[in-house]
């Protein structure tokens, strides 16, 4: 067993250690773990791909010497070390990006306690992407949630206390859900580990017996999953969150936090249930039905708003529906560029509240459009990274955007039912963002005569600057030199069951 | 082959840095002469790269590993980039003078340079998707022109121009799709792409086995249509043109020159190569998508005629007019044979011209008077002599008089469609060869009827007009140059126009 | 379906008792009544995992007597993931209270649509 195989159960067992060390910590001590923790784990996933891409073939690492069925198991690939990857890149950008709004927002003192969450929600992801079993699956889910709902409420105001609470609310019915689903599937098959479960799924779905319980569990799973994951209709909690907790906060959840769920119903469906076994249980239709529809009613939530930050959280509303829509088509070109999206929208959405942040601030602190008129004069580099990613989520070649929406349109033309309406949606859905997005681009690039409010020089925000600039590099990256990217979540998928 | 990306990206780094420099410091002189050498200095490249770079393909990057980013120039590449050239370079000009009197003129110069680059690429590019792909940096890049001058109507304009043309890009996009699954390339290649198909699609495992050509007809038709009504939101087809008004009155008149010479024969750029280059016109011979594309462009000739006829605010006017005009060339084009398609591209290069001269009169007229609507007008000949009769020569060539270059195109496409044995399509293919002819006379009538009338009252003004005040208002060289310029090349194109046209005709027909 | 439903009445009641606290956690508007929906909801879960677990006839797993085999003890799996669900349960409803507190200090109320119609009228 090479050491590289040790590195995915090592970032899991960091992310924790540094979290509980944090706890005690002050907080430029903690903030300065927290750093270092990220970058070490980037390395190390990093280190994991290309151990995996080399091999070509995902391997298995047992926890503590005991073997399967009774012991816990950790597996890792190509497609979990390249999510890993991208989700600890994603998650230090935000930090590093909204670190100067954390310290406004935030009483001194008591920014400990957020990088502490942070630590335990980035080690709630890790374990997330890389675990082979399913209720250690469900105690890190609700890890998650917890660390999130700090990170809502991090940020002492009205709003956010009862955003974290719609929140918590919503989360809980969905891991009740997913729990429930869980000890019915536990109950048919007899394991817990993911591999073990599938071969007895798979028995089970052959003979046709319990086969009413099995599709029970497996609706219960996916309905938990989705609500946790906010797609429409369960994404209310959404604006309130995204909108008002503190910027970082709000780039974490929009990009990494529904995003690992969704890993998750992806694992589960590769490795529990059989993507042939769950495409005959006909829930991937209702699935794209919902996705259409979120597309749809994000996007014209977003029309209607004034404030800047729930216009991007509603926009997330669609995006989400845009994966959905992917898992809706039943193939392997639409797992594809699901997973592309997830990738790509992690990295557009965050950048958009960052450089939407650094917008607001120039305007006297006001979300609201009037008085973001003329921003992206006083403030360059948030209104050149603002332009960047919404061209991206407009869809204009050379950015990511682009790259998604062609997968998605090239899955959609190989399922002939479904093609008409993707293809449909696909392109409302497009102007509709085009509306709501450039008339902001717009609007940030609208002359002032007089401004009120100061301009923001390059010197007083120096980290600030560099994480714009780190973030537009990679979503041209991403739109640029795609196909390696797409070539390894192709490899990925294929070793993934 | 680097002189292409030269000639397409030093001017977009030339007006990067315009863009990027702080307002404060800038000495006007100073910037006006760092303008004129970009404008030169891009000149030179691009003739550089017409001459020496000719039919030589350079790929910059893979967009996924089958859609490469390549540049290729041919035929009607040079055509294009030739017409682009000259009135950049008139307008840029043009605009020294005139833009005194506007504010924020280092933006406008930013933009206006960046376009030119984004334009170059267009014409040079050499497969479907780098085309797509600047032509929604070209709808991007060129709303700032439109909306320049900040008020609200001009951000209104602006804006349905970016919708108007995103909207169009987007049903382009829907047709490429289907384009791309049907055919092995998605390069330039006269005769078109689709006969090449391998009979499979690019994805993965799940593909629908043996999709050949023919089997998908249908969808390839639907796809063409996309394709044509998508590109011809760019083009000013009906019935997406009502941006067309809205955006070019509203811009700085050199803008609007560049707007409605150049920029909008990108959209007509954009369906030469996808029906010559991509499609073929064998494929869309005798089919209802070329019986629908006909009319359309018929209704348009005649719609924007009579619109242009009784708008009484002179840009916007000129504005109806280029409606009309481009779907002349647009008509050629549908006719698909060689005489029509050579008068259509004849067209390009005339209306480029003559449009341009017309807009900059427009522009010299509001500069030195202020005024905008025809009828204010009266002596403005006596005013403005060089420029007015300029203006006269111009109306003359687009109306179809000879010895005009607007005539040649004209008797052209005439001909082209009487010649045409259009399979009909449903019986109706042989309407259209002579209601082609029909429509393009009414029209010429029309065209009289909206451009003349200034001519006329500029010239004769009549008894009561007050020759006491009357003041010679001669607009300065900067701008009287450019158009005399402009106005010798139309004519010129009608005096002489063998060479232009033996060259046109002999790689119309390798297109067939 | 009928007979089942009453040989397995301990499942049968934990589903009718997770569907009540489903419905109490999504449709109150008191958050107290929704934390006390929310532990009746998961308490439903454990309760079915421990009728999962059980095997007529047999103890608990905890070896007595030095009876090693496998055939005297009932499933102990289950019993290790109620456990385990018990302290999930518990951490959720700490953080939620605490929550409700501080929500209650500023606005004094515990009806969360009271609460939205305050912040809604403060424009925050």
């Amino acid at each position: 067993m090479d050491f590289v195989q040790n590195f995915p159960c090592f970032s899991v067992i960091l992310c924790l250690f540094a979290g509980i060390l944090s706890s005690g910590l002050k907080d430029k001590a903690a903030m300065r773990v927290n750093t270092c923790l990220l970058g070490i784990v980037t390395l190390l996933s990093g280190a994991t791909l290309l151990y995996t891409l080399q091999t070509g073939q995902s391997f298995v690492y047992v926890m503590g010497k005991f073997p399967a069925p009774w012991g816990n198991e950790i597996r890792a690939g190509v497609l979990e070390a390249l999510t890993a990857l991208f989700f600890c890149v994603i998650m230090l950008l935000s930090l590093l990006g909204g670190r100067h709004k954390l310290l406004e927002e935030v009483e001194s003192g008591k920014t400990y306690l957020y990088y502490v969450l942070t630590d335990l929600l980035l080690s709630s992801l890790l374990a997330l992407v890389y675990t082979n079993d399913m209720f250690t699956a469900y105690v890190f889910v609700e890890i998650n949630t917890i660390s999130a709902c700090g990170l809502i409420m991090i940020r002492q105001n009205g709003r956010t206390i009862e955003a974290a609470v719609r929140y918590m609310i919503m989360s809980l019915l969905g891991s009740g859900l997913l729990l429930l689903g869980l000890c019915m599937l536990y109950d048919l098959t007899g394991h817990l580990l993911m591999s073990n479960m599938k071969e007895s799924v798979a028995r089970l779905a052959a003979t046709g017996q319990y086969e009413i319980p099995l599709i029970v569990a497996i609706v219960l799973i996916s309905v938990g999953i989705c609500i946790k994951s906010a797609l429409f209709p369960f994404h209310a909690w959404l604006p309130d969150a995204y909108g008002y907790s503190t910027v970082s906060s709000a780039a974490i959840l929009s990009s990494l936090v529904s995003k690992g769920y969704i890993f998750l119903l992806i694992k589960i469906i590769y490795r529990v249930i059989g993507f042939d076994i769950y495409g005959d249980t006909r829930i991937i239709d209702v699935l794209f039905a919902f996705g259409l529809m979120g597309m749809i009613f994000g996007s014209l939530s977003a029309i209607k708003e004034n404030d800047v930050r729930r216009m991007i959280a509603y926009s997330s509303v669609a995006q989400i529906g845009y994966i959905y829509m992917g898992f809706g088509m039943g193939t392997e070109a639409g797992m594809t560029a699901s997973v592309f999206h997830i990738l790509s929208h992690a990295a557009t959405k965050s950048l958009l509240f960052i450089a939407a942040i650094g917008l607001t601030d120039v305007s006297g602190g006001s979300r609201k459009f009037i008085e973001l008129t003329g921003a992206g004069y006083r403030n360059k580099w948030a209104g050149a990274a603002f332009t960047v990613g919404s061209l991206s989520m407009v869809g204009m070649p050379l950015f990511s955007g682009f790259i998604s929406k062609l997968l998605f349109a090239q899955a959609a033309v190989q399922n002939h039912v479904k093609m008409l309406p993707a293809l449909i949606v696909l392109g409302v859905s497009t102007i509709l963002n085009a509306i709501y997005f450039m008339k902001t681009v717009i609007r940030i690039y609208t002359p002032v005569g007089y401004s009120a409010y100061p301009s923001i020089t390059f010197v007083k925000m120096r980290v600030y600057a560099v994480t714009l600039v780190a973030f537009i590099l990679l979503n041209v990256i991403l739109g640029i030199s795609s196909q390696p990217v797409v070539d390894m979540i192709r490899q990925g998928l294929a070793m993934f069951s | 082959m680097y002189l292409i990306l030269l000639s397409i990206f030093v001017p977009m780094a030339a007006g990067l840095c315009l863009l990027i420099l702080p307002e404060k410091n800038i000495v006007r002189a100073r910037l006006l002469s760092a303008v004129s050498m970009a404008y030169l200095l891009t000149a030179v490249l691009v003739t550089a790269a017409l001459t020496r770079c000719y039919d030589v393909s350079y790929t910059l990057f893979h967009l996924t590993a089958s859609l490469p980013v390549c540049f290729h120039i041919d035929e009607t590449g040079v055509l294009f980039a030739v017409l682009t050239l000259i009135v950049f370079l008139c307008a840029g000009f043009f605009s020294f003078a005139y833009m005194k009197h506007e504010k924020k003129e280092k933006r406008y110069y930013g933009f206006y340079l960046i376009v030119f680059g984004v334009l170059n690429a267009l014409c040079f590019a050499g497969n479907l998707i780098t085309f797509y792909l600047f032509f929604e940096i070209l709808t991007l890049t060129s709303m700032p022109l439109v909306l320049h001058n900040g008020s609200r109507e001009a951000i209104m304009a602006g804006l349905k121009y970016l919708f108007y043309s995103l909207c169009g890009a987007y049903m382009a996009l829907f047709g490429i799709y289907f384009i791309w699954k049907n055919s092995s390339t998605l390069a330039f290649t006269a005769g078109g792409v689709l006969h090449m198909t391998t009979g499979g699609n690019i994805s993965g495992p799940n593909s629908l086995p043996g999709a050949a050509a023919g089997g998908n007809t249908a969808i390839l038709l639907i796809a063409a249509c996309a394709c044509l009504l998508g590109f011809g939101v760019k083009a000013g087809m009906f019935p997406m043109h009502a941006w067309l008004p809205a955006a070019h009155p509203v811009a700085p008149a050199p803008a609007s020159a560049a707007l409605s010479a150049v920029i909008v024969k990108a959209g007509v750029l954009a369906v030469v190569r996808v029906v010559y280059y991509i499609f073929g016109p064998d494929f869309l011979r005798g089919s209802w998508v070329q019986t629908a594309w006909l009319t359309l462009t018929l209704l348009t000739v005649f719609m924007g005629s009579m619109l242009a006829y009784r708008e009484p605010v002179l840009k916007k006017r000129l504005a109806y007019s280029t409606v009309s005009q481009l779907s002349y060339i647009l008509f050629g084009l549908a006719v698909m044979n060689v005489t029509a398609v050579t008068g259509g591209l004849l067209h390009v290069l005339a209306h480029g011209f003559i449009k341009a001269v017309l807009f900059l009169v427009a522009g010299a007229i509001i500069c030195t008077t202020g005024r905008t609507r025809v009828e204010e007008l009266r002596g403005i000949g006596k005013e403005m002599p060089l420029t007015m009769w300029c203006y006269t020569i111009a109306s003359l060539g687009l109306i179809g008089i000879p010895p005009t270059g607007g005539f040649i195109s004209k008797w052209y496409l005439a001909t082209g469609s009487l010649q045409s044995n259009t399979p009909a399509f449903a019986g109706i293919g042989p309407v259209f060869r002579w209601l082609g002819p029909v429509v393009l006379l009414v029209s010429a009538l029309l065209t009289a009827g909206y451009l003349l009338p200034l001519t006329i009252h500029g010239f004769l003004p009549g008894a009561d007009y007050d020759y006491a005040h009357l003041q010679k208002r001669e607009p300065s060289p900067w701008m009287t140059v450019p158009i005399v310029i402009l106005t010798v090349l139309s004519v010129l194109l009608g005096l002489f126009p063998n060479l232009l046209t033996d060259r046109i005709m002999g790689f119309v027909s390798t297109l067939m | 379906m009928g007979p089942n439903l009453f040989i397995n009445y301990g499942e049968a009641v934990a589903m009718l008792l997770f569907g009540i606290g489903f419905g109490n956690l999504l449709l109150q508007s008191n958050l107290i009544k929704k934390i006390i929906g929310l532990n009746i909801m998961d308490t439903a879960v454990y309760l079915f995992l421990a009728e999962k677990g059980y095997i007529a006839g047999r103890v608990a797993p905890i070896v007595a007597d030095g009876v090693q085999d496998m055939e005297a003890y009932i499933n102990p799996i289950p019993s290790g993931l109620v456990l385990t669900g018990i302290v999930v349960s518990v951490s959720v409803s700490a953080l939620m209270l605490a929550l409700t507190i501080r929500l209650y200090r500023r606005y004094h109320t515990l009806d969360l649509d009271e609460i939205s119609r305050q912040l809604k009228k403060e424009g925050l």
